[in-house]
């Protein structure tokens, strides 16, 4: 039985005075992908800044292997292994692909760097490519996956990912879901948060489905959509 | 009027000179404005307090040269680490005009502070004699010009490596985009603030030590006008550009020394007005600066 | 005080009778002092007087619409000299090197009296501002600080630079002694007045929401340019008046007087008093100058001289980090 990795006890996250999470608890085993779905607004992106430390919740704990960290600053988090691949990307876009490598490895040497860049461009060729390039300027799909490596290239245990999909072309989507599965047999654990349900119940292997900042449903795909209610408010 | 060649030429390099001062000052600045947001007019406090550090160890108690201007600079490097701890670290994220407040409160203390524990009258400055050799060829200028040139190009080279190929330098210019994100991304912010702080200040202590050997004289408020000076020059070179900045730099003390050495002797007290008339101008025609990137003025 | 009136109608009481039962107490209360107190210390309350006009007129725009302006001095040299090149004493003219008034001024033989020409400085201060203020108040911020005492540095450079007009450096002395403590606390009483009305109105109201976020208020429908010029002319009429009784207080004025120094003496009477209060510049003022008047004697007998904008210093940087509102706010008001 593989270890828990993460574990949330009822936290509750505002924005302001206004809840957008209540009292949500879940759990990740090393190695899973876990998805976060539901509709717009439902609270997941909100509970994944809180893993991430970009947020903190009001009430609950967040534990990481074993130790609490619900107060400590997402700055904090990345030497633990914690890395965060935001929605809408937030890339360095004044600088170009290669610096924004080198601060996603902030803590390494220029000798650790230059190994684990190698990786990152086993893994994206096309990175390599525009190595030298202001990440502005790059095409969706590749700022998509520039901001995928920046996040595993200091080789992270837990990937929080939001919404990779969103504003994206199809074709480019799969190139991203392929490249998700690719990190996971790295060993990675992956949070996923996504209103594309199809897609994530393909790679996931557990799924929250929250709305209105609570989980209403949890459980494996398959077992998740077997349900007909939801096969219909969310599967069209 | 007719000027001669040489006196043309003498005029350049005085500009270039006085435009190097102001340019390593505008650098310092600019950086600061670039992760903070802050326009640290305490900046120009460090001027003076870096020209009467050396000027109390090497005129005073005669230690060597070299010595005192890494004391200098290491003191203004000290003084910036405290301004940022004390003052500046508790107001960050507030409203832009509290911290600018407090820079000039930081600025008025610090003059008043060398007023009152120094002396409210000018001092004379010396500089070591090896520095003060005069070469007189096509144009007359001293070693210390000289000195003052090379030193700025070299900082700004440095400056221009560091920011490139060093991870913290890359850090800072990813900081001056998003503060946000470079937490996101697990970058030790207030170390690099620290630290940028640091290398700042002292940069600024040691053109304390420029301008006193240039004019000869130092006083408790002779950091006010170059530290305007080097506000006028970021805005001027373009918000948010370091080349900008340094560019400002250049351009201003070309203009000032020109309109000393060009204008009938009486509009020399116009030599402060025309840089901010300069000013109002940019801010009229392109409000971003020169080289400016785009900030919402 | 509450700065905005809760229901829409005037009514005599609510105004009038607060202003002249003030303006009362106010007389009565120098007209005591006149009696029982001494010479120079009726002096300092007429410098206090002077500053609070200064400072609440600074107030308005500093404060109370957010524009960060370090150009006061400036408007206040220009009131300064305006109403003094009017009312200097014919006889005296010639021999300071001072010109004679034009046909249309009232011509060689005439120094305007005392009131006109104060109103006059004002005016011509104000309309300085609406010239220097289409610019200026475009920008925002720390840009708007530096343009503005850009400005005040013209102001002074040209005052120093038109010898003919202003004797320049030397400045000018012998300025008419016209100023004295109830036409002081009269232009106070008017000046505090009129702030007050202005910030109970509609424009005074559009002032707040410029300073809360220039965005919203513009989605508002409110016009920007308009009512932050509102707030700067009307801050740099009062402004010139201090300029004025300034000068004829002094009895002799100096360029390098209006300088950054007088500026930002005058930006911490708001800041350490309370921005958000009318009388919050008063009480800055009224604090700085007792520490001013206190400390100098200190000063040059211990020959410590510089322990007075110390201390200015100190306070405001200590305001600036546990009490950003200034003294007479609430703990939790932002500057």
């Amino acid at each position: 039985m593989k270890t828990t990795l993460l574990k949330t006890e009822s936290i509750e996250v505002c924005y302001g005075i206004i809840p957008a999470v209540r009292d949500l608890s879940l759990e990740v085993r090393e190695g899973q992908i876990v998805a976060l779905i539901g509709a717009n607004g439902a609270g997941k992106s909100t509970t994944l800044k809180a893993l991430a430390g970009v947020l903190y919740p009001r009430k609950g704990k967040i534990f990481y292997k074993e130790k609490e960290i619900t107060r400590l600053s997402a700055d904090r988090r990345v030497p633990l292994g914690i890395t965060l691949v935001p929605e809408g990307r937030q890339l360095f876009s004044t600088l170009t692909t290669k610096e924004n490598l080198r601060l996603g490895a902030y803590y390494f040497t220029e000798p650790e760097f230059k190994e684990e860049l190698e990786w990152i461009y086993s893994l994206f060729p096309i990175l390599k490519e525009r190595e030298n390039q202001i990440a502005g300027t790059l095409s969706g799909g590749e700022q998509q996956m520039l901001a995928f490596g920046r996040a595993i290239i200091s080789k992270p245990q837990m990937l929080l990912l939001d919404e990779p999909s969103l504003g994206l072309a199809p074709l480019i989507i799969k190139e991203v879901y392929k490249i998700i599965t690719k990190i996971k047999s790295t060993g990675i654990t992956i949070i996923l948060v996504e209103q594309n349900i199809k897609m994530a119940m393909r790679v996931t292997d557990y799924m929250y489905l929250m709305e209105a900042g609570e989980i209403t449903i949890q459980g494996e795909p398959l077992k998740v959509m077997k349900d007909e209610d939801i096969k219909k408010a969310y599967l069209g | 009027m007719v000027f001669s060649a040489s006196y043309i030429f003498q005029q350049i390099f005085n500009g270039i000179v006085l435009g190097s001062i102001y340019a390593l000052l505008a650098l310092g600045m600019a950086v600061i404005y670039g992760i903070l947001g802050l326009i640290n007019f305490a900046h120009g406090a460090l001027i003076t307090v870096g020209a009467f550090c050396f000027y109390f160890l090497f005129s005073v108690y005669h230690w060597p040269f070299i010595l005192v201007i890494i004391l200098s600079v290491a003191l203004g490097g000290l003084m910036g680490f405290v301004l940022e701890a004390i003052g500046y670290r508790k107001l960050r994220g507030g409203p832009g005009v509290s911290l600018l407040i407090t820079s000039l409160g930081i600025y008025i203390f610090i003059e008043n502070a060398v007023k009152l524990l120094v002396s409210p009258q000018p001092y004379a400055f010396s500089m070591p004699p090896f520095l003060d050799k005069i070469v007189s060829t096509f144009i007359t200028f001293r070693l210390i010009d000289l000195f003052i040139i090379a030193t700025t190009i070299t900082i700004m080279i440095c400056f221009g490596v560091f920011v490139k190929r060093n991870k913290v330098g890359i850090a800072m210019r990813g900081i001056s985009e998003s503060v946000e994100t470079a937490r996101m991304v697990g970058i030790n912010v207030n170390q690099v603030i620290v630290w940028s702080f640091i290398v700042a200040s002292a940069i600024a202590a040691l053109t304390g030590f420029m301008w006193g050997s240039k004019y000869g004289q130092i006083a408790y408020d002779m950091g006010f006008m170059p530290g305007v000076i080097a506000f006028v020059s970021i805005v001027i070179g373009g918000i948010g550009s370091i080349p900008g900045a340094v560019l400002g730099g250049f351009l201003i003390g070309l203009i000032q020394t020109f309109s000393i050495g060009f204008l009938p002797p009486g509009w020399t007290i116009y030599r402060d007005a025309i840089v901010f008339a300069l000013l109002i101008i940019v801010l009229l025609i392109k409000p971003t600066g020169i080289m400016g990137r785009k900030e919402s003025i | 005080m509450k700065m905005i009136c809760s229901d829409g109608r005037l009514t005599i009481f609510k105004i009038w009778m607060p202003f002249i039962v003030g303006l009362g107490v106010l007389f009565l209360i120098l007209g005591v002092c006149n009696i029982i107190v001494d010479n120079y210390t009726l002096h300092i309350i007429t410098v206090i007087g002077i500053y609070i006009i200064s400072a609440t007129s600074l107030n308005l725009t500093n404060g109370y619409t957010g524009l960060f302006s370090l150009g006061h001095a400036g408007f206040m040299a220009i009131g300064a000299y305006s109403s003094v090149l009017l009312t200097y004493k014919v006889s005296l003219r010639g021999a300071y090197n001072l010109p004679l008034l034009p046909v249309i001024l009232g011509g060689p033989d005439f120094q305007w009296p005392f009131l006109p020409a104060l109103i006059t400085g004002g005016i011509l201060a104000a309309i300085a501002a609406i010239i220097v203020g289409f610019p200026v108040l475009r920008l925002r911020g720390h840009y708007l600080a530096v343009a503005s005492l850009g400005f005040m540095i013209i102001v002074t450079t040209l005052a120093k630079g038109m010898r003919f007009l202003t004797r320049g450096a030397s400045g000018i002395q012998v300025i008419p002694h016209y100023t004295n403590i109830w036409n002081v606390y009269t232009w106070l009483a008017i000046t505090i007045f009129v702030i007050w009305r202005i910030l109970q109105s509609a424009p005074g109201r559009a002032m707040l929401a410029i300073r809360e976020s220039e965005v919203s208020a513009q989605s508002q429908g409110i016009n920007l340019m308009k009512y932050k010029l509102y707030s700067f002319v009307t801050g740099a009429f009062f402004a010139g008046i201090a300029g004025g009784l300034y000068a004829h207080f002094a009895r002799s004025i100096r360029p390098y007087e209006f300088s950054f120094f007088m500026t930002f003496f005058i930006v911490m009477m708001p800041i350490i008093g309370g921005s958000r209060n009318i009388f919050g510049p008063a009480l800055g003022a009224i604090l700085l100058i007792t520490i001013r008047y206190a400390l100098k004697p200190v000063e040059e007998g211990l020959g410590i001289y510089g322990l007075v904008e110390l201390i200015y210093a100190a306070l405001l940087i200590a305001i600036m980090l546990w009490r950003p509102g200034g003294i007479l706010s609430r703990k939790s008001d932002s500057s």
